[in-house]
Formats: C-alpha cells, structure tokens, sequence
C-alpha cells in the first residue's frame, strides 16, 4: 500500500539557514508515527511545510503516492491534514463553538450558520474527549489544557485523514494525556494516519507505532517503535551517548532564603501557600498544570499582589510590588512561556542579557554599550550560548539557546533566589543537561533555586524538597529520599493526605 | 538596519526637495529662511518629538494639539483674568500639561487602556474643556514683549529663541531614548510589552513617563505657540496630532512598536516643513503640500513594507533611488507646469492675497474678482492661504511671502493682535501691506479695504431681524465656528445693537455651525423645538444661510425667517421661495477685485499715503477715508433684487 | 451583550433625564429629525464597525464622505439619473476603499499610516480641485431623489434601516462575516484555519467604502446643493461609536447593536445639551468624557470579572 503522506528528499532554506536537507518521510493510514529530534533539527520545518504552511525549495511532498504543492493551509486542510500546534491557536474573542465550527463547517463564504447545530456539534466531540467544556464559553477564558482539548476536538470532528501533533502533551496532565490517547488509538483504528512530535521519550513506547528520528535537518533513520529504546534513540538524537540526565549534587544547604508565610492571593488563584526554600537547595514544585505553580511563582516576582500572608527574605518580610522591586531585593524568575514572556525576541542577545540588571538601575542611567556587550559576551562562553555575536536578535537562535539566554539575563543580576518555570520545556537533550548542571553549580555557590517542572523524573532527579501543589495551594512536602512517582501524583491528584 | 536605509532614503529625499526648491523657490536657499523654517516647525516639532516614544512604546497620543490648546487658554486666563504674574502662569502652564499628560498616563499606563482610545476621548475632552472655559469666544492677548520674545525675537538678529528649546529638547529625547535604562525600557515595551514586564522593565512607570513628557511638551509648545501668535485660543494646536504622527512615521517610527529614532523624527519633521515651505516660496498652492505629503508617507512606509518582505532579491536602496526618480520627475513637472507664463522679458507684478479660509464659500466667491484684477493689471496673483480659519497658518504664510519677496500683499485678517508683527516685518522689507475683509492693527498695514465694520455688520443684521420680527419678539443666531473671530465680534455689536435700539426683541441663543452646512442646518431644527416663539434665525456664516433655510424649509413653519450674511447664488431659491427675507452682504466680487488693484496700486507707487481716492478698473474711482478704501455700503439682497447678482 | 447593557443604560439614563427636564426631545418631529441627521454617521460607524472587528482602522472616511459628495453631485448635474449618481458614488468609494484595502492587505502597511495618509491627500485634492466652490444648480430631481420631503424621508430612513439591520444579522450569520471577526480576533490563527486573511481585509475596507458613498448620497440628497467641505471629523466620530459601542479596538469583539447605540448616545448629546439650555462649549468636553466613562467603564467591568473569574 502506498503511503499516505510522504516527503522525499524535501529541502528548505530560511534566509541562508538550511533547516532541511533532503528528507525523506513516510505515514501509513492507521499509523502513530512519531517526529523526534532536538529542537532545531527541522521537526518544525517538516510540519509546516506538511500543513502548508511553508513550501519546500525542493523535493516532493507525495499524498497517496501523487505529487502535490501545499501552497496554503487551505490546500492541505482539503486533503484532510489537520495540525494541532503547541501552542493552541485559538480565537481568544469566539465562543469555543465558533473555533469549531470555523474549523469544520465546509461551504461558501455566503453560507448561513446554523448556530445550535454547531453548539450541539460541539457538545458533541468534546463530550468525545471526556470534555464538559461550554461551548458558549470565550476561547479566552479556557485554561491552557481546555484550549488544547478544544484543538483536538477540531481535529477530531474534521474526520481528517491525517493528524499532526506538535507536542500535544506539553501541557496536559496524566489523565488527560490518558484520555488523549485513547483518542488517538481510536482514530488509529478508524485508519488515521498520525504524525506525533514530542520531547517526552517516555511515553513514545505506550502510543507510537514507528519513530522517524531528524538531526541537523537530515533524516537519521525511521524503526518500528518496539525494535528502540530510549537510550537507542538519544543516541540517534545527539549522536552521542549522554550520561545520567539529572546530575544534582549534594551541597551544604545554608539558612532560609525565602520563605512565604499563609501567602494567598485571589486574582492569582493561590490559597495560604506557606513555603520556604534554603541556600544551597533546590525546591522542587511540582503538580498538575493549573495547580497555581506558576501563580505562586508569579506572585513571588511581584507579578500579583498578595491579598494576604507574607513573604519574608532572609527572615525580613518584604513587600513584592513589581518585578523591578522583585530583582532589586534579588529574587529573579525564568518563566516558562519563553517566546512571550521570557525575551524581547527581536531585540538582540546583549540587550535581553542587560534587562534585568537595568531594572535595578536609575532610569536616567546612560547606557554602557561596552560594559553590555562584554557582558553578554561574558555569559555566551559560560553558558555555551551558540550565536554569530551578541548583537544577534535572540528570535534567530534556537529553543535551548534562547532559554540559556534568559538563564544569562538572570544570572546577571546575581540573585538569592533564582525561580524557574519548566526550565527544560521545548529544550533539546543535550541543552536539558548543560541546564541541569548549571542549576547545579548555582545552588552549590550559595543560591536558592525553586524549580517548577510537569515532567516528574526531573523534579525527582534534581530537587532537595519537592512541595506539591493542588487547586492553589500546598498539598504536601516530600524529602528528597521519601519521593517517589507515585507519591507525588497521588498528592497532586489529591489521592492522598498531606505527609510529613 | 531598517533604521538606517530609511533614515538615508530620507535623506535624500530630503536633498532632493531642497535641490528642487532652489531652483522653484525664490529666495529658498538664505539663512534666513531657513531660521525662518525652523521658527516654524518648533510648535509641531516638539509634539513630534515627544511623540516618538510614545509611538516606540506601541502607544499613541492624538490628545496633543487638543491639550496645546487647553494649556494655552489656561495659561492666557491665569495671566489676564486670574491676574497672575507671567511666570507663575508659565509655571500653572506646564502643570496643566503634566495633568493632561498624567491623565493619559493613568488610563494608559496604570489602567492599561488603549492608548488609542484614552487619548481620543482626551483629544476630544481636553478641546472641550478648553472651549468650555473660554466660552470658544475669548482670546487672550497683549503680552508683554518680554513673553513674546520668545515665539517672535531673536539673538543675534537670527537664531529665533524657540529654535534653542527645540534644539535642547531634541538632545534630551534623543538622549533619553537611545542612551538611557528608560530609552532601553521603551524600545522592550514596544516589540513586547508582556516579556518586558516579565523582564523586570517597570513597564507602568516607563510608559507614564512617555505620556507624561508628552504632556509637558504640548504644554511648552503651548507657551511657544502663544509667544509666537501673540494669541491664546481655544483653535490653537487644531490638527497638530495628525501633522506630527505623519513627521513621526515618515521618519521611520513603527506604529507598532518597537522600531524608530530621534534622528528619523527630525527628518520626517524637516522633509514636511520643507516641502511646505518651499512649495510655498514656488508660489504652488497650499494644498500641494498635503498631496505631496500623503504621497510622501505612502511612499517612505510602503518602501519599508516591501525592503521588510523582501530583502535578498530587492534591496532598499532600490526602491529608495526609485522613489527619489519619481520624486525629481514629480517635482520638475510641478516646477514646469506651475510656472506662470508671462510674456519673456516682461518684469510681472506678483500681488499676494490672502483669504481667512481658502475653502469658505465666501473667499471663493472673492477670488473670481481678484483674479479679475489680476488679468487686467497683467499682475500674477498668488493666493492662497489656510484651508480653515487658522491664525497660525496666516503667519507662515505671509513669512514665506516676504522670503520670496512678493510686490505687494493682500491680507484678510483672521486675528489682528496675531497677525500684525509679521505684517509689520512685511512693510519694513518694503512690501507695501493691505488688508482687506478685516483689519490688522493700523500700523502694521497701509490701506485697508474696507467694505464695512464689525459694527456696520453688526447694526446691519440686527436692523434685518428687528424688521422681519416686526419690532418684537425672540430670534436666535446660527454663528461660524464658536471660535470665529469676525462673528464672534459681530454678535457683540448685535448684542449692543438690540439693548440700544430695540427692547422688544431678545436674542434667545446662539448655535455654532462649523461653517458646515449640514451642521447649521441640524441646529437650526433643533433650535425650533427647543425654542417655539423664534421667529427669526439670524444665521452669521456664509454656508449656514441655506443650512438654516433648508431647515425652516423642511420643517413647514411658516412662521420663521430666515435672513444673515451669506452669498447671493447660495440664497436665491430660498429667497424666492420667501423662507428667507433678505441676506446682507457687500459685492465679494468687487472686494477682491478692489483689494488687488489697491494692492498694485501701491506697488507701483501710483498709490501714495493719504491720497484720497483711487482709480480702481471697472469700479471708477473709490473714495478714500485716511487709510479706508472704501467699497460702499453692503448690499441687502431681497426677493426684489437678488437676481441681478451672480457671486 | 453585557457591553451592549452598559452602553444602553447609559443612554437610557440620558433619556430618562431628558423625559422630564425636556419632554419636547421625544416629539416625533426631533426624533425624525435626530435619525435623519444621523443616518450618515449610522452608516460610516456600520463600515467601520467591519474595519475595526478586522483589526484594523481607517480614519480616511471623512475625506472620502466629501469627495463622494462632490461625485454624486457632479454625476446629478451632468443630467444623470439618480439611482445611477447614487451607484457612483457608492462605486467610487468602494475604489478609494479599494485603495486603502489595497495599500493595507497588499502592501501590508499598517492601516491606520496608509488612511492617515490618504485621509490628508483625498481632503487636500478635494479642496484643490473645487476651491471650495460647491456644486450648485443641481437638477430638482436631486434633493429626495425627486420624491418630495416625506416620501424621501421615508425613503432615506428605509434604506438606512434596512441595510443596518441587515448587515446586523449578516454580521451574526453568514460565514463570510464570521470571517471577519476571526480575522480580527487572530490573523495568523485565521490564516491557519484557512481563511483568505488579507482577502478579508481588503474587502472590508472596500465595504468601507461603498458605505461611506452611500452616507455620502444619502446625506446630500436632503439638500439643494452639494457642499464640499462635508464630513470633517467622521472619522472620529464613527470609531468613538464603534468604540462605545463595546468594540475592541484590536478587532474580534464588537457587535452593530452596540454601534447602534453608540451612535445614539452620542448623537443625542448635541441636542440635549440644546434643550437643556447648556452652552454648547461644553459639547466636546461631554463626549470626551463619555468616551473616557466608557473604556473606564470597561476596565473596571473586566477586572471584576478577573477578581470573580
């Protein structure tokens, strides 16, 4: 039977940068092929050119065996592709009914709408899904995990032939991950073909059929899934063995740093959240997605205001007003939407390296070009940031570079406490470990480090304390030598009373 | 990058404007004209300037000119009516800029509104408080020179003072943007807001700030304006916002944020100046200037958009010399086409005339006469002047006149206290100086052509109304704009006219009409059911005649009149229909017509001081009264008489 | 809907004032009056309630509204039919919309540069062009299209009414619209979803113009003469009842009722202040503070919902 869907030997360029070079791929109908590769080893190229999104400056992209241009998105959403990005891409102002309706309802630009079949359209798939979303309800007023569901909804009622997931699970906790599996293996059934990018190796094994590995633009090799092991593929990633992933290193832990006392806060969502992280420690926080991590976190940068409880820094309460007042007192945060929240993308790597420390300087300060650029330069060695020069606008480099940059940016503000949201989300292998080890060192010179992370080996692997979150507030605190997987899920999905 | 290929484009194109005008443009090339240009450009190059951050915050301010004006009439009201000293009242000045400016900020900065809305509600608030306090009507003037110094001397007989402020300001903007943590803080703000937060920027202050430093840079434009019109009023800064985002974006700004330079500013700032400058030395018509600049602007962001798509296949500098080729050839046809032609060899008179607003109905109908003149006299008339009344507009224009050194000038004065310096400064370059229409100060002109007095007007229309109502009852006035001078000047002698002479009759309300038509015309219905027993609508402005007629028309009453001050083409049908009773009005045709030859007459030197009639054309010979030329009295159109007149 | 509300009791509460200080604002001659005198505003804010849901702006109406006048009476007195003046003039706009949809979904340059821009030349040209004379002498069959007062009246409120109400539920109802307001709501996510984003937005400006020419007829028709200096400030006057209105002014959220009733509460401003016997200086203090009141109004209104949510 002939593929599906296939790349032969497609090639593109962006400007000068060859992000693929003659790669071949295939999908067979009723098959979870999964996309591995280190950020920047074209995975996203090949999607979007797949979506059209984005044409190949050569080779062919075969549908059922005949050569076709996707000049559009429209082009492959008629041949039935649906793509489901990291990032959901919704209509924040519409109705969750309008995004999926616009997303299925053929016909012409002068058709009428007939709005109750498409809320009861609507009702429908998501009920598919396990999902009692409204379908009334603003696509803006949906948390993170609830737009990716309305995502897979879409995809689901386009009945399309073929699926592309770009890091489905990113966001999503374990059960709704369970639940979208189930999904994809019905649509497998149903004889769906089904392309799956992910980073979480983990889970490859429970859902994928075949791996196609991509490095440096290239295609490495494509296996069936049982034949590989992590191990096998992380070779076939990097090219190279990498050692234990989470080298966290037993260092003496010093005096409390930071402590929150009954810390709440309404318009954040967090709830009498006491806490307390020490020099020399990393404090793990894990929990479900929506469980008021990044809120407490947030609420620590001066990004909310506390209704009520404190904050105390080296025993002295202090009052949190902004992220300038934040950096000044030396708490710094790397949050975890690096692209809006974490750099100014078009502005260059030295500039986004001096923005925190310019937060604590007068405003009416000249600038020092020089000292900036040493600076920046300083820290591109350090951190083994690959880029041309410091002038270069961070949008150009790639996932784990762009995250070393704001670890950078941070750093240079020389903080007490050094807060991380998913410090290693989106991020390659081979950056994850260099990341890991830094955090290592930083907390081995005296700094305390509070670290969220969904992804439960590394919470496990790096932290000293581990404080589990639930609906706002703190569900309980596991030592390092008491935490296992399974606790911890147990007290995020609220399955067990809070220990220690 | 972007940046700087724009910043050349402009560059040379603004070369090329220049190199244009020295050539068209007599006299372009002086240091004087140039200082001259810069006086100019200071009011709206400090709005410009202040702007730019603003704009490279992703924000925008269109509150500007409306807070200019607001800052003016509060500095004018606490000088002369609060009786403050001068500079306590500069002091009260700026802090009303910085409350405007604060304003904004809070809604923008701390409420987190946008930008485009907040201040487009101010833009409209801050014009209104501004109109509110002075009833629209009062102007202050009469400032000490000391004050006027500033908009209207200069050191060393050449640097106007304000060009320094500006100069100063220009440093600290640049400074403050490109060179400081706050400049750096702007730039983050603009390409993300969010990032910039979550970067430790104290977003909220920085972008206050921006809007604060607009605030008070309307304000110290508002204290130049002042100085340099001699006047306060709540029209000042009208349409500035416009004039200074157009400097700002030409000069490679992005309305979105993110991208723009001091440097960039002031070229946008000089390539508009310069155009309207020079196109006025070339004696082409104002509107050209808005022409070439919407063109202007089209061209420079278009040439951005596309070097932005496409920079490897079509480099900037392409577009860029291709847009400067169109540009030359553009400027050499105008250059060709606009020439007059006189016969060679011939030394032409060039007479020019000035109207108050070169739209109204009324000017319009008195350049059909001038240009009458203007061919018998085998003189070259330029005229033009601003497009809606605009005293400040007035100024620049007669500065370019005495830079080009025209025969002789023709003023109708929108304000006289604004206007009467630069007409001086006219005469001591030896350019004989006539008004006509309305007066300047008396020495700051040597004839004026009187067709009648604000009192002559004023008793004029009040008799008509008082006739229509039969000697009692109530009527109400449909007026130009509230700001108008002239009308608001009339209503006075109205006003005095009716407490002499006529107890019967009561004025009930004046409504303002914009000078537009439909407005008068929405008033005068409103009028009529807010107010039953008007009888008479006593309409002040040329186009508000038929809007008011119409009006009475459509409703059926018959038992309202109309009648004003209008032209006789624009009445007849409702003159006939007998909705109005009569209109006043003097021949427009004639006053233009009379103007020129007055106006050449003293050019030539036939025309001497305190000679007492003048041989004027087809007019005969007109009495002179010291230095009134007088036109003879207005004309009362009525059913009877109104067809025998075509103007 | 809620946005809508607020907009609505605000004007209702003006109303209310007005029923008992100034009865005779409800008499049906100052209501067809105010709806008349309004239809032209009514019309723009429609267009440009499409503009702004698209994310975009256009500030070039106002100039537009002037030229098309001037056509439609240049057409009527070269001897034309009306209907076909009327059909001009509204082709003629949904041209110079063609220019500014053109410059801003082609080009891509930023709307509200590219209507600055020919805000400045269409005025300018215009004034070059007449001088400022207007067109006088136009055919009797021009003002209410030859029907009389009372029939055109009609006639003109009917056309009005229709297309707003029309547009209303098309607005609510055809895909294409919907469009629209993904376009708005998201270009690149609309991109994705297979909507042709920049054919969305050049044909919202040609709308834009096609409704301009007909506020522009439709406005001069009531008159005997064509001025050319008509519609200074449309603009503004259209994008603050779209704003009021409840519109967002990054696009995607926005309704015609709440344009409606924008331009009702600030249509009937003017003349209440007139039959309240308040000067008229005051007038644009009011609107601008009921501009202000309005995105304030929001403000406070959405971070109650957060503090709730």
């Amino acid at each position: 039977m002939p593929p599906l869907l296939a790349a032969a030997a497609v090639t593109k360029s962006y400007g000068g940068v060859r992000a693929l070079r003659r790669v071949d791929f295939e999908l067979q109908a009723g098959e979870i092929h999964a996309l591995v590769g280190e950020n920047g080893a074209g995975k996203s190229t090949l999607i979007r050119i797949f979506a059209g999104a984005a044409l190949a400056d050569s080779g062919e992209v075969r549908f059922e065996a005949h050569p076709v241009t996707l000049r559009d998105p429209l082009a492959a959403k008629a041949l039935g592709i649906a793509v489901i990005y990291q990032q959901p891409a919704l209509f924040g102002e519409l109705t969750v009914a309008e995004n999926i309706g616009l997303a299925l309802e053929s016909g012409g630009l002068w058709r009428r709408i007939d709005w109750k079949q498409r809320k009861r359209a609507a009702r429908e798939l998501l009920s598919q899904l396990g999902s009692t979303i409204d379908p009334e309800r603003r696509a803006a007023t949906l948390s993170m995990p609830e737009q990716q569901t309305v995502e897979i909804a879409k995809s689901l009622g386009a009945r399309a032939r073929i699926l592309i997931l770009d890091e489905p699970t990113a966001s999503l906790t374990e059960r709704e991950v369970t639940a979208l599996f189930g999904v994809l293996r019905e649509l497998r059934r149903r004889g769906v073909g089904m392309i799956y990018v992910s980073h979480r190796l983990e889970e490859l094994p429970g859902i994928a059929d075949r791996v196609t590995v991509l490095r440096d633009g290239e295609t490495v090799e494509t296996r069936k899934m049982a034949e590989v092991d992590r191990a096998t593929l992380i070779r076939m990633m990097v090219g190279r063995d990498i050692d234990a992933v989470f080298p966290k290193r037993e260092v003496p832990v010093g005096d409390i740093v930071l402590e929150t006392r009954s810390l709440t806060c309404p318009a954040a969502g967090v709830k009498n959240v006491s806490i307390a992280a020490r020099a020399g420690e990393i404090v793990g926080l894990s929990g479900l997605v929506g469980a008021g991590r990044t809120e407490l976190a947030e609420v620590l940068f001066g990004l909310h205001r506390p209704s009520s409880g404190s904050i105390l820094l080296r025993g002295k309460p202090v009052a949190v007003a902004s992220p300038d007042v934040a950096v000044r007192l030396g708490i710094a945060y790397v949050p975890e939407d690096r692209r809006r929240h974490g750099l100014v993308m078009p502005m260059s790597v030295a500039e986004n390296v001096s923005l925190a420390r310019l937060a604590t300087a007068p405003g009416m300060r000249g600038l020092d070009f020089q000292g900036e650029n040493g600076t920046a330069r300083e820290y591109t060695s350090r951190l083994a940031i690959k880029t041309s020069s410091v002038a270069t606008a961070v949008q150009t480099l790639s996932g784990g570079n762009q995250q070393k940059v704001c670890l950078a940016r941070w750093l240079t503000a020389a903080p007490a406490v050094l807060i991380l949201d998913e410090p290693t989300q989106g991020v390659d292998i081979g950056a994850k470990a260099e990341i890991h080890r830094l955090m290592s060192d930083l907390a081995a010179g005296g700094m305390a480090i509070v670290m969220i992370s969904s992804e439960l080996p590394e919470i496990l692997g790096m932290s000293d304390r581990i404080y589990v979150m639930r609906g706002g507030s703190v569900a309980g605190e596991l030592r390092r030598a008491d935490a296992t997987q399974e606790r911890l899920l147990a007290l995020a999905l609220g399955e067990e009373d809070a220990a220690a | 990058m972007a940046d700087r290929n724009h910043n050349l484009a402009l560059a040379g194109m603004l070369a090329l404007e220049m190199a244009v005008f020295s050539f068209t443009g007599a006299q372009f090339l002086t240091v004087g004209n140039a200082f001259e240009i810069a006086r100019l450009s200071v009011e709206l190059g400090l709005l410009s300037l202040a702007l730019t951050p603003v704009i490279v915050t992703g924000g925008i301010d269109l509150s500007v000119g409306s807070l200019l004006a607001l800052v003016a009439v509060t500095f004018g009201k606490l000088w002369r009516d609060g009786g403050l000293p001068l500079g306590w009242a500069v002091v009260a000045a700026l802090v009303v800029g910085l409350a405007g400016g604060g304003l904004n900020a809070l809604l923008i900065a701390r409420f987190e509104l946008p930008p485009l809305i907040v201040t487009l509600g101010t833009y409209s608030m801050f014009r209104g408080i501004a109109e509110g306090l002075t009833g629209g009507a009062d102007n202050f003037s009469n400032f000490p020179p000391r004050f006027l110094f500033l908009g209207q001397g200069s050191f060393l007989g050449f640097v106007p003072p304000q060009t320094l402020i500006f100069a100063a300001a220009a440093v600290g903007f640049a400074w403050l943007l490109h060179r400081t943590v706050i400049g750096r803080g702007w730039y983050a703000i603009g390409h993300a807001p969010a990032a910039a937060r979550y970067g430790a920027v104290p977003v909220g202050r920085r972008l206050a700030l921006a809007y604060l430093l607009s605030g008070a840079a309307s304000a110290v434009a508002a204290l130049i304006y002042v100085a340099h019109v001699g006047q306060a009023k709540s029209d000042a800064g009208t349409g500035y916002e416009l004039l200074a985002i157009t400097a700002v974006v030409l000069g490679g700004t992005s309305i979105f944020g993110g991208v723009g330079t001091i440097g960039g500013t002031l070229l946008g700032l000089f390539s508009i100046v310069v155009l309207e400058g020079g196109l006025r030395l070339s004696a082409l018509p104002s509107e050209l200037t808005g022409i070439l600049t919407g063109v202007l602007l089209l061209a420079a962001i278009g040439a951005s958009s596309l070097a932005g798509r496409i920079p490897a296949r079509f480099p900037m500098r392409r577009v860029a010399i291709a847009g400067g080729v169109l540009a030359i050839a553009g400027g050499v046809w105008l250059f060709v086409a606009m020439r007059p032609r006189g016969g060679p060899g011939v030394r032409r008179l060039v007479i020019a005339v000035m109207p108050k607003a070169k739209g109204d109905p009324y000017f319009v109908s008195c350049r059909v006469g001038a240009e009458e003149a203007a061919a018998a006299l085998h003189a070259d008339l330029i005229w033009d002047g601003p497009t809606s009344m605009d005293p400040a507009r007035q100024n620049e224009v007669i500065e370019g006149w005495i830079t080009r050194r025209v025969d002789a000038i023709a003023v109708a004065v929108a304000n006289d206290v604004a206007i009467s310096t630069v007409l001086r400064k006219a005469r001591a370059n030896h350019i004989p100086v006539v008004t006509w229409d309305a007066d300047a100060e008396p020495d700051a002109r040597d004839y004026f052509v009187d067709q009648a007095t604000a009192q002559g007007i004023g008793y004029a229309l009040t008799d008509e109304a008082a006739r229509l109502l039969g000697g009692h009852g109530s009527f109400a006035i449909i007026t130009g704009a509230l700001t108008a001078a002239n009308q608001n000047e009339w209503i006075r002698f109205i006003r005095e006219r009716i407490a002499a002479k006529y107890p019967g009759v009561t004025l009930t309300a004046v409504r303002p009409s914009d000078d537009d038509r439909d407005k008068a015309f929405a008033e005068t219905q409103t009028l009529m059911k807010v107010y039953p027993d008007v009888k008479v609508i006593l309409a002040i402005s040329a186009p508000s005649v038929p809007g008011a007629a119409e009006a009475v028309k459509q409703s059926g009453r018959g038992d309202v009149k109309v009648t004003g001050l209008s032209l006789p083409n624009m009445c007849k049908p409702y003159v006939h229909a007998g909705i109005v009773g009569s209109v006043v009005l003097w021949n427009t045709r004639d006053l233009g017509y009379l103007a020129v030859y007055a106006a050449d007459a003293l050019a030539r030197g036939t025309l001497k001081a305190g000679a007492a009639r003048l041989h004027a054309g087809r007019l005969g010979v007109v009495q002179i009264q010291g230095t009134d030329i007088i036109l003879g009295p207005p004309l009362v159109f009525t059913k009877a008489n109104i067809d025998r007149y075509d103007f | 809907m809620r946005r809508e509300a607020s907009v609505a009791i605000a004007w209702a509460a003006l109303l209310i004032v007005l029923a008992f200080a100034a009865p005779g604002f409800f008499s049906a001659g100052n209501l067809r009056d105010l709806l008349l005198a309004n239809v032209s505003t009514l019309l723009a804010a429609s267009g440009m309630t499409l503009v702004i849901l698209a994310g975009e702006i256009d500030i070039s109406i106002g100039s537009m509204f002037a030229v098309l006048a001037v056509i439609a009476g240049l057409i009527a007195r070269a001897g034309a039919p009306m209907p076909l003046a009327a059909l001009t003039a509204a082709g003629a706009g949904a041209l110079l919309g063609a220019a500014n949809g053109g410059l801003v979904a082609g080009m891509r340059m930023p709307s509200i540069v590219v209507t600055l821009a020919t805000m400045i030349l269409w005025r300018n040209a215009l004034n070059w062009a007449t001088g400022g004379a207007w067109i006088e002498n136009l055919p009797s069959n021009f003002q209410w299209f030859g029907l009389g007062q009372t029939a055109g009246e009609v006639f003109i409120l009917t056309v009005a009414a229709v297309l707003v109400v029309a547009l209303g539920w098309v607005l609510k109802n055809i895909a294409a619209a919907r469009a629209v307001y993904a376009t708005g709501a998201g270009a690149e996510s609309a991109r994705l979803a297979g909507i042709p984003v920049r054919r969305v937005v050049f044909w919202v400006f040609v709308w834009m113009g096609a409704m301009t020419g007909l506020a522009a007829v439709l406005d001069a028709v009531r008159f005997r003469e064509v001025q050319s200096n008509a519609g200074v400030g449309l603009e503004l006057k259209a994008i603050a009842a779209v704003v009021v209105g409840g519109a967002s002014i990054t696009g995607g959220r926005g309704t015609l009722l709440g344009t409606g009733l924008g331009v009702g509460l600030l249509a009937s401003i003017g003349p209440a202040l007139t039959f309240l016997h308040i000067s008229p200086s005051w007038e644009k203090a009011i609107q601008g503070a009921i501009i202000l009141a309005s995105v304030v109004i929001d403000f406070a209104r959405g971070a109650e919902a957060r503090k709730n949510g």
